[in-house]
């Protein structure tokens, strides 16, 4: 499809906008179901702008460096282009231009940002965090690595547009969730340790290593990882809809499917303890990836 | 007289230049401009036809002859474009060695680039081994060991390769590069030149098992002659490599000889060794606490990638394994150029007593930043699209788990360089480091146009794929469907493609549009890094609150009784059975009494004769 | 003129014997004489090279063969005989002190060295058995009181290895001496020329016995295996500069006289085969032992024990090939042993008290690098090309057993090497004391020996034209025979 540029760089701003947007509605949906569980009410419904507002016009805003706040900006802007990689009905943006490689790869700055500004902290507490955060990367990053080889084996493409099309086109049967059902599986654990949520949030431990990154982020510092967070959220509940939930047809299904996909990691979230860093170096290891490797073999044998 | 005699020529002249006038500073500068106008002269050859020399003689009936390609060209002007960089950050070093070395390496490689038949391979791979040597002697006491190891490794590689080439001449009866194309050999012959030739060549690439040598024996010389060393000198390995693919066994001859029957076939045992040298390297580099060592333990690593690249059949595989050669190159030149300007601002590169320079080494921050980004292959460096080639050649080619692995180098890059990165730039500043100052100019600016020079061939890769284009059709490969951005897959077995131009300008832009959002915030205050979470203590400078040791503590945890040195062992093992042999020979003559040994022979023949 | 190449044996074998008398009444007269007579008979041999391109046969006092004597004169034997006289010339042992006693002693070591310089001559030239053994005795001889002279009297072992090394040597005398009787016995002559007509005879296990006892009986001068113990013993405890003699000159001469007996009484494969494990066996030994030393000249004396099987496992190879092969990894070792031991004479002793003693000399230390380069084979210096030849050769042989086994001793050559470079520029914190005790024109002679080989290099082509002429002479038996059956107007 050979659009205008103005066209393009429409895409290119609405698709952050939108992803922020929605992304800040799945925070709230994130506590508020974590308050249902935990037998609360909840925030109100503009809460998630509201932090994010609150945070940034703190008066006190601490800042241990130029790197430090290159990091933040680095770690927000990095998912700003990061949306514009990840098709969504009626706008591609550059998907592409960069397939599933790439977006892993442009995910992975955001990460390195947060990183490089957690380091200029010299905090301790941050630099466990961050290594704690980058094993745990390690970690789940190896059966999502799996699940990309075969969904690029299933689809011939790592085109997330024509991945889309293929899935659209042959109705619900050609999902990536039918054809490759373990691959599926092995991608919620992934999911789970990509969003880093309990039991998967070692890297952060509040009680033990100080909220680990964010020990010296506070005020707009703070309201960037949050925006960080939303984003973070939209992105991968949406990615693992494309691969394996058809796409969306329309933006109701794609928000449908996307909440739904998301209601499972948050739901796990708040029933299990934390995981050590070793254990889960050890779990992603063991099933996900078993269950990956399986799914492989039976993709090749099709 | 052409261009690539005049390049050989000033090649030439520049070694005698460098012996007579490196000790002065002028004499240095004047060095490195001749590596500039030994690339000028570079580019008047024509990387797209074969250039042929005048220079030649002949030698028991054998003529020898040189001649450049598309691939010599690829390869030189990295050869060049890493030896000027190295010059220029060596100004301040008296060393005359390294000066010397510099000029020799530079020389020698262009010799074997433009070997034009196997004889000539050969001399000029033993004088590219030796002037490597030159380099690697210019540390302390523990430099020498590990030139010691080196030597011994290079030669027995060499000697495999002789041994090749000894056969290919007994066997075809020529030493031309077409000997073999023309007359073609048994299944069993082809696989006994693969495992001579490539394995001879693979000890120079440091490719599992013959690699325990290249870490110490690269890092622990001089700046300069480390940033040279790393970037290149293994490459030639990759390159001879290439030739022995185009001339001896080709891919699908590989493919063909059979190791477990209907199973596994040679290429495949290739690949796997590709990849293992992928994999263990990085997660040695892992666990190194100096810098240098680790960057070239990573060296060893992205070995693998190049040669993983080139052992495709899909013509992006072979394009990323070249052009990682010279993305790799660019990369770990900044790196080590960084990590030695910190060697002499502090005296050290121990990464337990390092931490928080990025507030008096800004652009050495800078460099090692850009490095980092490219060598751990994240987008917007060129690291990125190399990797991207490969990492698309491996799933088109269906090699799933080759594709895991190599995937799972990369992660262990990314963990490895962080830790270097924030164990040197980031966290406290120590006491003793409060009065260091930025590297002198001489070693930033190289440092800076190599940071550009990486950022612009990320960001426009078809000026390094147009290089990369023309080698491949110098080896008789497909080149790859490139354009300025990137590429475009239609020729390949998996769809997608890539341009880089937009994903950095989205990026960028990204970055922009939170940048707006964050200066749009409050305004704010720095504060020292003393003004810190502490549980309720107050910091003071006498505190080491830093977190360097042991920074991967959960994953080593699991990992660590993986590493069993079982390579250390095999090589350990191979040097006691020498020495035994050798004791067992002395005490031969110890024992037994010669007199008796003589007259036993006597008997024995007058009792032959007589019976 | 070409009679008088049989100068170069009478003259220095004339004037060895009247050197003590000479030495009573002008010790000037005593050290002038020998190195004027060597020169001279130096241009005689350069001479004879020159103007004669084809081989001839010198019947002496016109006896007809195979009664008489004969001296087959060839551009080989010419080669070696000049090699043995300007090698001594440029190893001319220095004088010692001015005292009496020592101008005596001085003088017999002057004519042991005219002794053995005659000798090595006769047996380039002799054309048959019993001559060749004459010479080889004397030789031995020569050897065994050069051994025992060293202007050093704390080293007291030389008394030792001179006695061990006659033990061993009069042993190989006389193991030769049985193969000499075997092959009298055999065919009733001792000429080469009609031995080469009576080969028939030969052909059979006593013929291959009698060869086997002339290769080990000559193979102790040769350093072959297993006769070879006395190597590194003799050559550590005589003088250095006699040490690189031996092992360069003339050990290569008994080389050639082994192979003028394959080539002339046995030219089968057994032979071969036997000349081919006997080296492989050398080679291994000597790489090995040589990585286990602690003493750098140890360590290059079996380091020669090394070349030298390599030098049998060439001419095991049959044809042109191997004689080429072989004659190319003789001459490139002659000159490569020699500056090694002149090396040693200045740096022998434990290589583990020579660190740091690259930095005090680097000429030297440049000498020991170039010449290690080309003993293990860097192209373009000649070491490659002869090891070139030889695993040509052996390729052609389909020997792959045998070219693992060279690649692989070369590996651990190149580990002992330049194991002594790193002591040699080692930059431990240790403090270096000069080492004095060496002279200038030692120096100039190994300086010379580099710009040999570098010459050599540019003059590959023509070295490589020569090599064929040498062995194709070599290999023609046939006008070998008729040159010295047949004619017999030639004789003093």
């Amino acid at each position: 499809m050979h659009i205008g540029l103005g066209e393009l760089l429409i895409e290119l701003t609405l698709m952050p906008l939108v992803a922020f947007i929605v992304g800040m509605l799945m925070v709230l949906m994130m506590r508020r179901v974590g308050a249902r569980l935990q037998r609360r009410v909840g925030p109100p419904f503009f809460q998630p702008l509201y932090d994010i507002i609150k945070l940034h016009s703190k008066e006190t805003q601490i800042s241990h460096g130029l790197i430090h706040d290159i990091g933040i900006i680095m770690a927000v802007g990095g998912y700003i282009a990061a949306e514009t990689l990840l098709p969504v009905p009626g706008m591609n943006g550059i998907a592409e231009k960069g397939g599933l490689i790439t977006l892993l790869y442009v995910m992975m700055i955001p990460s390195l940002g947060l990183a490089l500004g957690v380091g200029q902290c010299a905090n301790p507490n941050g630099s466990i965090g961050i290594s704690r955060a980058l094993t745990a990367m390690l970690a789940y990053d190896i059966p999502f690595v799996i699940v990309m080889a075969g969904v690029a084996f299933i689809y011939g493409t790592t085109n997330l547009v024509e991945v889309i099309n293929i899935q659209q086109e042959g109705g619900i049967a050609a999902w990536g969730a039918v054809q490759m059902p373990f691959m599926a599986l092995a991608g919620l654990f992934a999911l789970q340790g990509m969003l880093g949520k309990q039991p998967f949030e070692v890297y952060v431990a509040p009680a033990e290593i100080a909220t680990g990154p964010m020990v010296e982020m506070g005020g707009k510092y703070l309201g960037g990882l949050f925006v960080m967070q939303c984003f973070q959220l939209y992105t991968a509940s949406v990615l693992y809809v494309t691969l394996f939930l058809g796409g969306g047809e329309n933006w109701l299904f794609l928000l449908l499917k996307a909440f739904a996909v998301l209601l499972i990691p948050i739901s796990i979230a708040f029933l299990f303890p934390r995981f050590k860093t070793d254990d889960l170096v050890r779990l992603m290891w063991k099933w996900p990836v078993l269950l990956g490797l399986i799914g492989l073999v039976l993709i090749n044998y099709r | 007289m052409n261009a690539l005699d005049l390049l050989l020529l000033t090649s030439l002249g520049t070694v005698l230049f460098s012996v007579v006038f490196s000790a002065s500073l002028t004499g240095r500068m004047l060095l490195t401009m001749l590596y500039a106008v030994q690339t000028v002269i570079l580019f008047q050859i024509d990387a797209g036809t074969e250039m042929v020399s005048s220079f030649g003689f002949e030698i028991f009936n054998h003529a020898l002859g040189l001649s450049f390609n598309g691939l010599s060209w690829f390869f030189a002007l990295i050869t060049l474009g890493s030896a000027f960089f190295a010059a220029w950050y060596g100004l301040n070093q008296q060393q005359k060695l390294l000066h010397v070395g510099l000029s020799a390496n530079v020389f020698s490689m262009l010799v074997l680039l433009s070997a034009g038949d196997f004889l000539s391979l050969f001399i000029a791979w033993e004088l590219v081994s030796w002037s490597g040597v030159l380099l690697m002697v210019l540390g302390k006491q523990e430099s020498l060991v590990a030139t010691l190891k080196y030597i011994t490794y290079a030669i027995a590689g060499g000697m495999a390769v002789f041994a090749g080439i000894i056969l290919i001449y007994s066997w075809t009866g020529s030493l031309a590069f077409n000997a073999v194309t023309e007359n073609p050999l048994s299944l069993s012959q082809y696989g006994t030149l693969a495992i001579l030739l490539i394995g001879g060549f693979s000890v120079k690439m440091a490719l599992l098992p013959f690699h325990l040598w290249q870490a110490e024996a690269y890092a622990l010389t001089s700046g300069p002659a480390s940033v040279f060393l790393g970037a290149i000198s293994a490459r030639m390995g990759l390159f001879a490599i290439v030739i022995t693919m185009m001339h001896v066994v080709d891919l699908k001859t590989l493919d063909s000889i059979f190791l477990i029957p209907e199973l596994f076939t040679f290429r495949d045992f290739l690949i796997w060794v590709a990849a293992l040298s992928i994999i263990l390297p990085t997660y040695t580099a892992l666990r190194q606490n100096d810098a240098r060592l680790l960057l070239a333990w990573h060296g060893i690593g992205q070995g693998g990638y190049m040669m993983l690249g080139l052992l495709m059949y899909d013509q992006m595989g072979s394009a990323g394994g070249l052009l990682h050669v010279f993305n790799y190159a660019s990369c770990q030149a900044i790196l080590f150029m960084s990590v030695f300007s910190i060697l002499h601002r502090t005296g050290t590169t121990n990464l337990n007593q390092l931490g928080g320079l990025v507030a008096r080494m800004p652009l050495s921050f800078l460099a090692m930043l850009v490095g980092i980004i490219g060598l751990a292959g994240l987008p917007p460096m060129n690291g990125f699209v190399s990797k991207w080639l490969v990492y698309r050649s491996l799933l088109s080619d269906g090699m799933a788990i080759v594709f895991l692995a190599s995937v799972i180098g990369t992660l262990g890059t990314i963990l490895s360089v962080y830790k270097l990165m924030h164990n040197s730039f980031l966290g406290q500043l120590r006491v003793e480091h409060e009065h260091v100052k930025e590297a002198p100019w001489s070693m930033t600016v190289p440092m800076m146009l190599l940071a550009i020079i990486i950022f612009i061939t990320g960001v426009m890769p078809g000026i390094s794929l147009e290089l990369v284009a023309n080698a491949q059709s110098a080896i008789g490969l497909t080149p790859v469907d490139y354009h300025l951005g990137g590429v475009v897959s239609a020729n390949s077995a998996i769809s997608g493609d890539l341009d880089m131009i937009w994903v950095v300008l989205v990026l960028f832009s990204g970055f922009g549009i939170a940048a707006i959002l964050f200066l749009s915030a409050g305004k704010s205050r720095r504060v020292h890094q003393l003004d810190n979470y502490a549980g309720g203590h107050f910091l003071n400078a006498n505190n080491q609150y830093q977190y360097s040791d042991n920074f991967y503590a959960g994953l080593m945890h699991i990992i660590k009784p993986w590493y069993r040195y079982s390579f250390k062992w095999f090589e350990g093992a191979v040097v006691s059975f020498v020495n035994l042999a050798a004791v067992f020979s002395r005490s031969f003559f110890n024992q037994a009494h010669m007199l008796i040994w003589m007259l036993v022979v006597v008997t024995t023949v007058m009792a032959v004769a007589i019976i | 003129m070409k009679h008088y190449i049989i100068l170069t044996v009478i003259l220095p074998l004339l004037v060895a014997f009247l050197l003590p008398t000479i030495g009573r009444f002008s010790y000037f007269l005593a050290r002038a004489l020998p190195p004027i007579i060597l020169i001279f008979s130096i241009v005689i041999t350069a001479c004879v090279y020159n103007n004669e391109t084809a081989p001839f046969a010198l019947h002496i006092g016109d006896f007809v063969a195979p009664q008489g004597i004969v001296f087959h004169v060839d551009s080989i034997s010419l080669l070696m005989a000049l090699s043995v006289q300007v090698f001594a010339l440029f190893l001319w042992p220095r004088r010692s002190f001015k005292l009496q006693s020592e101008q005596i002693v001085s003088n017999k070591r002057y004519s042991l060295m005219l002794l053995l310089v005659a000798s090595a001559n006769g047996l380039a030239f002799s054309g048959d058995l019993f001559n060749l053994y004459v010479f080889y005795e004397l030789l031995a001889v020569a050897t065994f009181g050069l051994i025992s002279f060293d202007t050093n009297e704390a080293n007291q072992a030389r008394f030792a290895a001179a006695f061990r090394y006659l033990v061993i040597s009069a042993t190989g005398s006389v193991m030769a001496l049985l193969g000499i009787a075997l092959v009298y016995f055999l065919t009733g002559t001792l000429n080469f020329a009609h031995l080469a007509t009576q080969q028939a005879n030969l052909f059979n296990p006593i013929g291959l016995s009698a060869f086997a006892l002339l290769l080990v009986g000559f193979g102790v001068k040769a350093e072959l295996f297993p006769v070879n113990s006395w190597v590194p013993e003799v050559y550590s405890a005589a003088s250095k500069k006699l040490s690189g003699y031996l092992a360069g000159v003339i050990s290569k001469l008994a080389v050639l006289v082994i192979i003028k007996a394959l080539l002339f009484i046995f030219p089968h494969s057994e032979a071969a085969y036997l000349m081919l494990g006997l080296g492989l066996a050398g080679l291994l030994i000597g790489e090995l032992s040589a990585m286990r030393s602690n003493d750098f000249t140890r360590m290059i004396s079996w380091s020669s024990v090394a070349q030298l099987g390599l030098v049998f496992i060439a001419f095991s190879i049959p044809g042109q090939a191997g004689i080429i092969a072989g004659l190319a990894v003789l001459f490139h070792h002659m000159f490569v042993k020699t500056a090694l031991f002149l090396i040693a004479e200045k740096w022998g002793g434990r290589i583990s008290d020579l660190h740091g003693q690259g930095y005090l000399n680097l000429i030297m230390s440049g000498i020991f690098i170039f010449v290690a380069l080309s003993l293990i084979g860097l192209p373009p210096l000649p070491g490659f090309w002869s090891k070139f030849l030889l695993l040509n050769g052996l390729a052609g042989q389909e020997y792959y057993f045998a070219i693992a086994i060279i690649l692989i001793t070369t590996v651990i050559e190149v580990n002992y090497l330049f194991r002594v470079a790193n002591h040699l520029f080692s930059r431990e914190d240790k403090p270096v004391l000069p080492i004095n005790n060496h002279h200038w024109f030692d120096t100039l002679t190994a300086s010379l020996i580099v710009v040999a080989l570098i010459v050599a290099v540019w003059e590959l082509p023509t070295i490589n034209d020569q090599l064929i002429i040498m062995s194709d002479q070599l290999l023609d038996i046939e006008s070998y025979v008729n040159r010295v059956l047949i004619s017999t107007e030639n004789g003093l």
